[in-house]
């Protein structure tokens, strides 16, 4: 007995809340004022690593990162 | 007295009111004490209104209205508007309707 009332457009778009809201959070952060906008800059930035595991064992981990390798 | 933006519109929340979760749209989070006012700008979030009169807002980002450069809002506006205009995938016309409708909120903030 599902609801047929409107969605959010950007869930319509196949989006789910917490993208639709960091993407409302970034943007925010894009329009302060100096020195304002450089502290809160690199709460958008992640650094993560992860691995693919197969037949019970982790093959090779791959990092993504916004910060620039050392 | 605090008013919160919530999607169903702007919402007034006095010591006593009803315990209700809100989701909050992109806008002005005013917290009135008195004469004095205090005017925040929150990304998106929600409000949580408990029974015994508290108040939690959550949100990712929460800002002093007085931080917001106009500038960097009326560009995001032109931008965005212009990003839709040649967006051709739903995902693409969906993220720049959402940074129209947060320029449009911080604009409404900075000169309200």
């Amino acid at each position: 007995m599902a609801s047929n009332a409107a969605v959010p457009f950007w869930r319509a778009a196949g989006m789910t809340y917490i993208t639709y809201s960091n993407i409302c959070a970034n943007l925010v952060r894009n329009c302060l004022k100096e020195p304002h906008k450089s502290e809160v800059i690199s709460r958008e930035k992640v650094h993560f690593a992860f691995s693919v595991w197969k037949e019970g064992k982790p093959l090779k981990p791959v990092t993504r990162s916004d910060s620039p390798q050392e | 007295m605090v008013i919160i933006p919530a999607t169903t519109g702007q919402m007034g929340v006095l010591p006593g009111h009803v315990a209700t979760i809100a989701e909050l749209k992109p806008g002005v989070l005013s917290v009135h004490e008195g004469n004095d006012v205090k005017k925040y700008f929150v990304s998106s979030g929600f409000a949580f209104i408990h029974a015994n009169s508290y108040a939690d807002i959550i949100a990712v980002e929460a800002v002093p209205v007085d931080q917001i450069d106009s500038a960097a809002v009326q560009k995001g506006l032109a931008d965005f508007t212009q990003k839709l205009n040649t967006a051709t995938t739903d995902l693409e016309k969906a993220e720049a309707q959402i940074g129209i409708d947060v320029h449009s909120a911080l604009n409404a903030a900075i000169t309200g």
